[in-house]
């Protein structure tokens, strides 16, 4: 009986105990307060850089403001009464800031996601679009990538890389897209073949600041962290036209925030534009020779492309500088926003408290962290845009370089120079406040996207060990760090 | 019972032509097609890959080519076995090696390590003297760097000092976290113009002091030390710059034809007679290393003579980009 009662006992302790032993650490979630620490922020209207908010110089808030207001505007394929026309033919939604949204616009995922609304909201047709498996209305917005073509009976093709976005939705069925009629690429063949990856969207607070780092500056970090003992290599993307070192996306593929915009417009929501400047076919469609129907071209009937600088803006304000915001393309506007847009602020505080935050702090640079998510690169280049951009402290959280993650995360998606298993180290600003982690969205626990760094071929299997060598509470002290940012 | 079973597969039948409609969509776009016998594709595997280590031959041994079996490392480049503690396992290999010349060798640690527990760790590495951003020639040089800029999250626990492992000379380096209560001893030595390094780290120092005992066991070859591996007896002599002036009577350079903009460094073995032997691409793409390797196979140099005699010569050359200036750490931007 005693022994009966003992086991009982013992039975009971390891229920409560063996689990909060094992859930010591974890992920203090999103943090609350204020939206990128920012006094004065909110979800709709995030703050410009410092001297950008003082409107120095002259002009420049406006532009600011004319670019958040076109990151929010709703697309349509023809009909829009606003004019923003030149949505699809295929698209993944239809609103830069559907998707950049967390914790304000210029996020990432955000709680809710639109893409998985979009039947109800009316933005596609539900006879001719289904919602792809992988999306949830809690989930992350994503976009997909077929790594490889196929071959006719349906197998993927490892000769064939393919890597290419392949949009979720297609406008046929809208009453503004006439007679369009495009089919959905075969997601559920994709997934059955394991042919498929996701990426969720970056967040492009700071991006001027990281748009302004001079290759020098970077370089000289790299030759100052190579004789890490941590098993940590890197190298860097480059543009392919200058040869200098690209610095955006989840494997630095893009160079510039136009750039950036520019692909995002025509490959994310359709829109042709000065920098891509034809509506864009699914990557099999156009290899193969076939490219997007007739019917399907020119939908917003002004011809291409169709984002244009405004020669003639009609602008009620009587304020030249709205005037003269109003000329620019949506690409250059949204690239403007982007790059005056202000870093998040960390908190000192929240959560865990200072002594917490600070510990995790030295212990993120001790165990080897910092050695890739550099805490700051000091910019010693000099910014002809606005004051705040020049000769500032980045803290990215981020060496812009990109390295090999290994066979856990790799996507097998190569871009410029970066292979299928080398990504772009994700700048941790902000990150407090975000809910997806990692290039394609997998977890939103902080502690789950930490031990995915470590699998084999990953340059950050020894950090991720010398992590798991810390005590519960120093790992505590790290996430409420992490969360902090 | 039959009827109802029978109801059940109408309904279920239904269902899935529900199902099946609901993704009802055209399956004909673009570059897809819909069999449910196709293959898949294996799932955590780098298939595409991008500026990535390869050689001329399989046969002969590469710096990346060692092995954790049973608790032995075996790395045949470096002459090198090491028998580690039985209860001590690699579970995840390294990357390849980086366009620096930085190499993962292996990553040990305790077989039974699970989250939060990791009692410590053996990470290690080599670097390619030849192609290294640290101002440093040599194994010693290479951690006398290191200390002399080590981060103030750590504090030195043993300055750098010749010890004898296994018989040969490394230098070993301690320093610690006290904010993460880690503990870090690098020992060090040089091998065929590699600096070779232990980086073990832990929590416990007399676990350290085991595993650093436990290396008497390792075997390693004659010319292993700190300040002067350099190959040699039955090995090619590893020389910098080999590829200078009149070392090089015939060569052809090969025409990259894509603008890349990557590093491409190559170690080449140099046989008695002044011909490439083996050609080894540290990181390279494809196209790169086939162009590089026709040329180099054209290229002949003076033979090298070594005590009277002619012996084989390992050296580097970089191609794409030309070598970086190595940069001294006072200038180093990156804050804290």
């Amino acid at each position: 009986m005693k022994i009966v009662k003992l086991g009982l006992i013992l039975a009971i302790l390891a229920a409560f105990i063996v689990p909060a032993i094992v859930r010591a650490q974890s992920d203090p979630g999103v943090r609350p307060g204020a939206i990128n620490g920012q006094s004065g922020a909110t979800a709709t209207n995030p703050l410009p850089l410092p001297s950008v908010l003082q409107n120095n110089p002259a002009g420049s808030l406006e532009f600011f403001q004319n670019g958040l207001t076109r990151f929010q505007a709703v697309e349509s394929v023809s009909n829009s009464p606003t004019g923003n026309n030149g949505l699809g033919p295929r698209f993944n939604l239809n609103q830069c800031s559907g998707c950049h949204s967390q914790p304000s616009i210029g996020g990432s995922s955000p709680a809710s996601n639109l893409e998985f609304q979009v039947i109800a909201n009316g933005v596609v047709s539900g006879s001719t679009n289904s919602i792809p498996s992988f999306l949830s209305s809690n989930g992350p917005t994503r976009e997909a990538r077929f790594p490889f073509f196929f071959n006719s009976n349906g197998s993927p093709n490892t000769n064939a890389p393919n890597g290419g976005v392949e949009d979720l939705f297609t406008v046929s069925g809208r009453s503004d897209a006439g007679n369009c009629s495009l089919p959905q690429p075969s997601f559920s063949t994709a997934q059955q073949t394991n042919n498929i990856i996701f990426r969720i969207p970056t967040p492009v607070f700071g991006a001027g600041l990281i748009e302004n780092i001079d290759d020098s500056t970077l370089l000289a970090n790299h030759s100052a962290q190579a004789s890490n003992n941590f098993g940590i290599g890197g190298t860097f993307n480059h543009n392919g036209n200058d040869g200098t070192i690209a610095r955006f996306g989840w494997k630095a593929q893009n160079k510039s925030l136009v750039l950036f915009s520019g692909e995002a417009y025509n490959v994310e929501m359709g829109i042709s534009n000065e920098i891509f400047g034809q509506d864009r076919p699914l990557p099999g469609e156009d290899q193969l020779g076939s490219g997007l129907p007739s019917s399907c071209l020119n939908l917003s009937g002004t011809g291409y492309p169709e984002d244009i600088t405004n020669f003639s803006p009609t602008v009620s304000s009587s304020d030249s500088f709205a005037q003269n915001a109003s000329i620019n393309s949506d690409v250059v506007a949204f690239a403007e926003f982007m790059r005056m847009l202000a870093p998040p602020i960390p908190s000192s505080t929240t959560p865990g408290g200072a002594t917490s935050i600070s510990n995790g702090r030295a212990l993120f640079n001790s165990i080897g962290c910092a050695t890739c998510h550099t805490p700051t690169i000091n910019s010693t280049q000099p910014s002809n845009i606005t004051s705040s951009l020049g000769r500032s402290p980045v803290s990215a959280f981020s060496d812009i370089e990109i390295h090999h993650m290994g066979t856990g995360l790799t996507d097998n998606v190569s871009q410029g120079g970066a292979g299928g298993d080398q990504f772009r180290t994700a700048p941790l600003w902000g990150l407090g406040q975000r809910i997806f982690f990692l290039h394609d969205g997998r977890t939103s626990n902080l502690l789950s996207a930490i031990e995915a760094h470590q699998s084999s071929g990953s340059e950050a299997t020894q950090v991720e060990e010398n992590f798991d060598a810390l005590s519960p509470s120093q790992q505590q002290d790290l996430l409420n760090f992490l969360r902090s940012l | 019972m039959q009827i109802n079973f029978t109801r059940y597969l109408v309904l279920l039948g239904f269902s899935l032509a529900l199902l099946a409609s609901a993704q009802g969509a055209p399956q004909s776009g673009g570059d897809f097609s819909s069999n449910p016998d196709a293959k898949k594709l294996p799932t955590n595997t780098i298939l595409v890959k991008g500026a990535w280590s390869s050689a001329s031959d399989s046969a002969t041994p590469l710096p990346e080519t060692g092995k954790v079996a049973q608790n032995v490392y075996t790395n045949p480049y470096f002459g090198l076995t090491y028998s580690f503690s039985p209860d001590w396992t690699e579970k995840y290999s390294g990357p390849p090696p980086s366009d620096s010349g930085y190499y993962v060798l292996a990553q040990i640690r305790p077989a039974n390590t699970s989250k939060g527990t990791s009692r410590g760790s053996i990470l290690i590495t080599a670097q390619d003297l030849f192609f290294t951003l640290t101002p440093a020639t040599s194994a010693l040089e290479l951690v006398n760097f290191t200390t002399a800029n080590l981060s103030t999250d750590y504090q030195v626990e043993q300055p750098p000092a010749e010890v004898r492992i296994a018989g040969h000379s490394f230098v070993r380096f301690s320093y610690v976290s006290p904010v993460a209560q880690l503990h870090w001893t690098v020992l060090a030595t040089q091998i065929r113009c590699h600096a070779v390094q232990f980086v073990v780290t832990s929590r416990e120092t007399n676990l350290i002091e085991t595993v650093i005992q436990e290396m008497n066991r390792m075997s390693l070859p004659n010319d292993a030390n700190p300040t002067s591996g350099m190959g040699g007896s039955d090995l090619p002599v590893c020389i910098k710059d080999y590829v200078t002036g009149e070392n090089v009577t015939e060569r052809v350079d090969p025409i990259l034809t894509e603008r890349r903009f990557n590093p491409v460094p190559v170690r080449i073995v140099i046989d008695k007679e002044g011909k490439v032997k083996h050609i080894h691409f540290l990181s390279a793409f494809p196209e790169q290393a086939a162009v590089v390797t026709d040329a180099l196979w054209q290229w002949r140099f003076k033979p090298y003579i070594l005590d009277g005699h002619p012996v084989e010569v390992e050296t580097g050359i970089m191609f794409g980009r030309p070598p970086r200036a190595t940069t001294p750490r006072t200038t180093r931007v990156a804050t804290e």
